[in-house]
């Protein structure tokens, strides 16, 4: 199950964060914001350290998952520098369709949605109801 | 001598941007209207572009009822011309000058051409004579917009009662029209589109009644 | 790769895009451009508010491309070239113009868009031609604004277009820079 999707702008800043069960804690909105920006230092950071030869092969996208004793963490980085971020349990091995269905609302509902102002937190109806419908059916 | 080369000069680049016009509005001549010439763009395409015409307008006016004024003036010149193409494409009907026909000819042809599907419903107001009601409950068109909660009085379907009151206008029947959102369960963008047609419209139909 | 690109734009507008009229589209466009000449009364300044929509439009729409494709960040310009013909303006306008044209570079190449939708319908007015009035530019913005996040900062510009009489309509894209200086902006 999905507990909880953080959205990272390009910058490293929180433009969204919903916990979608009661198992997990709610932080407080300055947590969340001090979690965005080193989620985002160690991402960049991630893909810096990472030994694979630079010709040739793709370029290390950064940090996939975290694992935890309680939970995994599933990382996706947009090829626009979008991070989606979701913590789920450890049954869940892996999350890459959820996470670019989740890919696709935002663009529908937020980038699509003209009173949205890019790299700013999302505040959109439509979103939230269409990405609760996605993590409930998921 | 000077001025005269010039003048020269200035009328031959005009023959030849005249010559150039004339070639595209040769080819605009022979292209065949009666079937669309191509069916289907994006819907992101469209959404994206209204997007943006949205925030322009914004950007110039002052308040709601401007901002929607502006996007049905831009609804209006599509109207006008989806108008033209309805009417040359089907043959089955005719230029309706009726208030119910003209009605039902938005609410069939003219949604099906623009959203290929006929409008939720068409209803006459229980309050007043002169005002009709269309209903949408899902435009398509406006899916991906959240209008924020400092302007829940905006209706971006503003845009299509441009092209509303541009048709009814076309029909002889000219209307004051808008657009409004009412949500009902499970739709949040159901949009009704309300048209109150002027005076001597409802005149001329009174008459026509009597007469009959 | 030309082929690769052809089958996934192919590929995701049959599956994976929601289609509109294409009139209804047309128009509206038509309408803006109207609006902006009637805003703005000097082609010149038409151009670039269009160009800056376009803009608008294009840091937003490239999203649009990669969660739809689930395309990864292009290895060079060739490959990048082919995206925006085979897979961007496909998904958008259903069209896919030919690229042409590149410089010795390999930094410049040509869009040829013999089947613009936005000029279905169109014919401008002397004035507008003669004051340079390029009715489409919105799709310079476009491509410019979307180049930009994938960390390519392009100059984009029409050079030829059929509604100024010319034989077919050209847009020309000049990569300036990579953004980012971790993607190798070299081909592969």
């Amino acid at each position: 199950m999905i507990h909880a999707l953080f959205i990272i702008n390009r910058s490293g800043g929180l433009i969204y964060h919903k916990n979608f069960s009661q198992h997990i804690v709610q932080l407080s909105s300055n947590e969340a914001l001090i979690f965005a920006g080193t989620f985002h230092g160690i991402h960049a950071l991630a893909s810096k350290i990472s030994p694979a030869p630079k010709r040739d092969t793709p370029r290390d996208t950064g940090i996939q998952t975290i694992d935890t004793k309680n939970f995994r963490m599933h990382c996706f980085q947009t090829p626009t520098g979008i991070k989606f971020i979701a913590v789920t349990d450890l049954m869940q091995t892996q999350l890459t369709g959820a996470l670019g269905k989740m890919y696709m609302l935002y663009c529908d509902y937020a980038l699509k949605n003209p009173f949205y102002n890019l790299e700013m937190p999302i505040r959109s109806e439509m979103f939230d109801t269409k990405l609760l419908q996605l993590v409930q059916a998921h | 001598m000077a001025t005269n080369t010039q003048a020269q000069t200035q009328a031959q680049s005009l023959m030849k941007l005249d010559n150039k016009a004339s070639k595209r509005s040769a080819m605009l001549l022979e292209q065949n209207v009666s079937r669309p010439r191509r069916d289907r763009v994006g819907l992101s395409a469209f959404a994206f572009l209204f997007a943006e015409i949205i925030r322009y307008s914004q950007n110039r006016v002052l308040g709601i009822q401007e901002l929607e004024a502006k996007l049905s003036e831009v609804g209006q010149r599509v109207g006008v011309r989806v108008f033209e193409l309805a009417m040359w494409r089907e043959k089955t009907v005719h230029r309706e000058t009726r208030v119910l026909q003209t009605l039902v000819f938005i609410n069939t042809v003219v949604w099906r051409v623009l959203f290929d599907k006929q409008a939720d419903s068409l209803e006459r107001s229980t309050e007043n004579d002169d005002e009709y009601m269309i209903t949408d409950n899902e435009p398509a068109i406006l899916k991906y917009i959240s209008v924020p909660k400092e302007m829940t009085s905006f209706s971006p379907g503003a845009f299509i009662s441009g092209i509303v009151e541009a048709i009814a206008c076309c029909c002889q029947c000219p209307a004051r029209v808008t657009s409004h959102v009412v949500p009902a369960d499970g739709l949040p963008l159901r949009t009704v589109i309300l048209l109150k047609f002027d005076s001597e419209v409802m005149d001329r139909e009174k008459q026509l009644e009597a007469s009959k | 790769m030309e082929k690769q690109y052809k089958t996934i734009g192919e590929d995701a507008w049959k599956n994976n895009v929601e289609k509109v009229n294409a009139e209804l589209f047309i128009f509206t466009y038509g309408s803006l451009v109207v609006q902006l000449v009637k805003d703005y009364e000097d082609y010149a300044a038409v151009n670039k508010q269009l160009d800056k929509m376009g803009y608008n439009i294009g840091v937003r729409l490239v999203d649009d491309i990669m969660a739809r494709t689930s395309l990864e960040r292009c290895s060079g310009f060739t490959a990048t070239a082919e995206v925006i013909s085979k897979v961007g303006f496909k998904l958008f306008l259903n069209v896919a113009p030919s690229v042409a044209s590149w410089s010795a570079d390999g930094k410049e190449f040509s869009l040829i868009v013999d089947d613009n939708p936005l000029n279905d319908f169109c014919e401008l007015p002397p004035k507008a031609v003669q004051d340079g009035l390029w009715y489409s530019n919105v799709l310079c913005g476009v491509i410019r604004g979307a180049l930009e996040m994938m960390q390519m900062q392009t100059e984009v510009e029409f050079v030829r277009d059929v509604l100024r009489g010319d034989d077919t309509s050209e847009i020309r894209v000049r990569l300036l820079r990579m953004l980012d200086e971790e993607v190798p902006a070299s081909d592969d």
